[in-house]
């Protein structure tokens, strides 16, 4: 039998019976196309969170004060309360690393911010002028703050658009007094809208020199210092000379944490990407569901196709090309079931990219491929049975119609 | 025609094509297996979930510097023009219901002692806070109820702790230095592991205003208060804010009971139970598929049948009711078997790897069990439909 032949004859079995094929092209078409949302679901979280992470800048590295032993996080570190505080005279003696192209010393607090009768409590940062340039910050109004030495207080600030809505409404903010808590500053510019960036609703916080937020909080010591290394690949050794610096400011004693963008870029990557595979193989149980209906419709065709197989066993065609034969059928229901299933996750992913265009629907190409492939693997695996039972089939009993 | 003839005669129809029948229920049994295991994990991770938080007790209210509109800590935690103070967890011993507060700060600061040195984090406690936290002593005791503006520079030790500076050696009595200061070892609290990551037994306790000192820092993290379980949670918190209030003359801080945490926590892990179960549905799905497809089979090859079964005086109504009880029956038994089956397999992981946190969720197996039975009747409604529509005359004459 001619390879030609045989897919004829697949075919015209498969389209023999409509409804049962459609069936079956329904059944697998649901599992890959899950597999294909679930993916792009999972896809797009990840997408969300590591965009949110750009968003902050790039070659990053934080630095805050405290170090744990064992790993994870723990919330004495993660608020930067230790007895050995990272001070501002610690930023500056990073300038010294040929690795570290910007740093911004950053105290992050909340305080009642008011002016006139309007008065609510809002996130404040003390911060210096490289901050802005290293979140590649835009200003809708006036500018940053001003590029002054680290210890300057200069009493000025900057507000995010929100602050400027509730406060001033539609008067111009600049030059204007705002009071922090029982100090007051005059406002230097407006940051454009920016929205929320790892849990900081950048449109809601009262950005100060670091040194006047020292004042205002009556502290002395820093909650990180952000630094952004020199392109190229420095990230390393940027890492290590911020550490080395500071221990030896800090009389040899590595108490300090420096974690990099990429480190917790790729711990983030790594736990979305398990559960994006997660979710694939959840949906994939679907596609077995969907291998044992074309097993069983196929002993259902075997059986009523009982005489046109003892015909062309009569003919000569032998135990391999009865089996070839009904796998190729089984390929064929899988195949097209695969191709409505990927046409109809790519139609409902794209139609959802097309009403969330913030979120990137988009389902993996080894979603995609691995979802094709399991089905194609099912349909011949669920398929072997049936054809061997076929094969098997006594030519002169078949043509009678009887199956033993 | 009679209920049991009904169900005998399905059970026939259905035991005549064993294989065929054992198929179709085997799809539905693997998409119920599919829901049984998943919720099983999400029931598991539920309860470990909630027996963390609870391991604390739950009548149990904190107030944290800073309001806080959503759920999520304010940065006031950080740093803040009003800060939370000793004073005030003294008064909050003075609200109605309230038994005991405790004032705590966190830090991270080296520890030196025995000679060894270990970074570790250091909270500042209360002399209450092993009631307020049920959290008990094992070795010695706790901090003594000192002054609050001198206390003496005791400190306790977490498990961890002790096996890191100490191994089995008694601690007791010995001296240590935190962060360059010195303090005598008084006693050693019993192992908590670790909750959410964060290790409770990789902590060394020292009274509250030594801490706030050390970190050089004028405001609480937090203040645990415990009250009367029997009171109401409303009416204490309200208690609080208006204590809280009269301090500071005005909200500027954050009251949080457990019960609204364990809310919180409850909702939300629901709704992923939820949409864990739905993904094991999926498979439900197709399984469904399969037995619309094996019931259509059915009617088509069983056509004479049918026309027999009417010209006997069978009426539509019997038909239709034939087919719809055997797809019925086909799915209900896949679910009873997927069932079983998923039931096997978790108890077998239980067996094999016993720090998996698995749960049999009933309700959800039930709910599983359910669907699966309507998605039988829905599959079967159609071809049922069409058998009862058959001419009975050519019908008959089909071969």
């Amino acid at each position: 039998m001619r390879i030609v032949d045989c897919n004829r004859i697949a075919f015209g079995a498969v389209t023999r019976y409509p409804l049962r094929t459609s069936m079956m092209l329904l059944a697998t078409s649901i599992g890959v196309g899950s597999v294909l949302l679930l993916t792009a679901l999972g896809e797009s979280a990840r997408g969300y969170v590591s965009a949110q992470f750009q968003s902050l800048g790039t070659n990053l590295i934080i630095v805050f004060p405290g170090k744990s032993e064992t790993s994870g996080v723990s919330p004495g570190v993660m608020t930067g309360t230790t007895e050995r505080e990272l001070t501002l005279d610690d930023a500056r003696a990073l300038a010294r690393s040929s690795a570290i192209k910007l740093f911004a010393p950053v105290i992050v607090g909340s305080m009642p911010v008011s002016r006139g009768g309007l008065e609510r409590d809002t996130t404040v940062i003390g911060t210096t002028q490289q901050f802005a340039e290293i979140r590649q910050w835009e200003m809708a109004l006036g500018k940053f703050l001003p590029n002054v030495d680290i210890d300057r207080a200069s009493p000025v600030c900057v507000i995010g658009s929100l602050i400027r809505r509730e406060l001033f409404r539609d008067e111009p903010p600049i030059g204007k007094w705002l009071r922090l808590g029982n100090r007051r500053c005059r406002i230097t510019g407006v940051l454009s809208e920016q929205g929320t960036s790892i849990m900081v609703d950048v449109d809601e916080v009262v950005i100060v020199p670091v040194s006047y937020a020292q004042m205002l909080f009556d502290v002395s010591g820093l909650f990180r210092i952000i630094i952004q290394a020199t392109e190229g690949d420095t990230m390393d050794r940027a890492r290590a000379d911020v550490i080395r610096i500071i221990k030896e400011r800090h009389y040899g004693e590595e108490d300090i944490t420096a974690i990099t963008q990429d480190a917790v870029l790729s711990t983030f990557d790594g736990i979305f990407q398990t559960l994006t595979k997660a979710l694939a193989g959840i949906a994939s149980i679907s596609l077995i569901v969907a291998g044992v209906l074309i097993m069983n419709v196929m002993l259902v065709a075997v059986s009523q196709r009982t005489r046109e197989v003892g015909l062309l066993k009569a003919l000569g065609a032998t135990r391999r090309q009865i089996i070839a034969l009904f796998l190729t059928e089984a390929a064929f229901l899988a195949v097209f079931g695969g191709v409505v299933g990927l046409g109809f996750g790519y139609l409902v992913t794209s139609s959802l990219r097309a009403f969330f265009p913030e979120y990137i629907f988009m389902p993996p190409v080894w979603a995609a491929a691995g979802a094709f492939g399991v089905a194609l693997c099912c349909g011949l695996f669920f398929g072997i049975w049936p054809a061997r039972k076929a094969a098997a089939l006594d030519p002169i009993m078949a043509l009678a119609g009887r199956q033993s | 025609m009679i209920t049991s003839d009904l169900m005998r005669f399905t059970l026939a129809s259905a035991s005549a094509h064993k294989m065929r029948s054992g198929l179709t229920a085997l799809g539905i049994g693997i998409g119920v297996t599919a829901v049984v295991l998943l919720t099983s994990i999400g029931e598991g991770l539920q309860q470990y979930l909630l027996a963390e938080f609870t391991q604390f007790g739950t009548n149990i209210i904190s107030v944290t510097p800073g309001k806080s509109e959503t759920f999520g800590a304010s940065t006031a935690a950080l740093n803040t023009t009003r800060p939370l103070s000793l004073a005030d967890a003294e008064a909050l011993n003075r609200v109605p219901y309230v038994t005991h507060t405790n004032g705590a700060v966190m830090g991270n600061a080296e520890v030196e002692g025995n000679g060894r040195s270990r970074r570790t984090q250091v909270g500042g406690a209360g002399p209450n806070m092993p009631l307020v936290l049920s959290f008990n002593v094992t070795l010695g005791k706790f901090l003594p109820p000192d002054d609050l503006a001198a206390p003496r520079p005791f400190a306790v030790l977490g498990s961890k702790m002790r096996t890191e500076l100490f191994d089995s050696r008694n601690p007791l009595g010995e001296r240590i230095r935190i962060g360059g200061s010195r303090f005598r070892v008084i006693g050693v609290m019993e192992s908590k592991g670790t909750i959410l990551g964060f290790d409770l037994d990789d902590m060394v306790y020292i009274p509250t205003t030594r801490a706030l000192e050390l970190f050089n820092k004028d405001g609480l993290n937090e203040i645990n208060i415990l009250y009367d379980p029997s009171a109401s949670t409303e009416e204490v918190e309200a208690g609080i804010r208006r204590m809280m209030i009269a301090r500071h003359g005005g909200e500027d801080f954050t009251v949080t009971t457990q019960e609204q945490m364990l809310d919180v926590l409850g909702s939300v892990l629901n709704i992923l139970q939820i949409a864990v179960a739905g993904l094991g549905g999926i498979s439900l799905l197709v399984g469904g598929v399969g037995i619309f497809t094996i019931m259509t089979i059915a009617v088509r090859e069983r056509t004479s049948e049918i026309g027999l079964v009417r010209s006997l005086g069978a009426v539509r109504r019997d038909v239709r009711r034939i087919f719809l009880v055997e797809s019925i029956l086909l799915a209900g038994l896949g679910g009873v078997g997927g069932l079983i089956c998923g039931g096997l397999i978790v108890e077998t992981i239980k067996i094999f790897i016993p720090a998996l946190p698995l749960r049999y969720s009933i309700p959800y197996a039930m709910a599983a069990e359910i669907v699966a039975v309507l998605i039988g009747l829905l599959a079967g409604v159609a071809p049922a439909q069409k058998a009862a529509n058959l001419d009975p005359v050519n019908a008959l004459r089909t071969e």
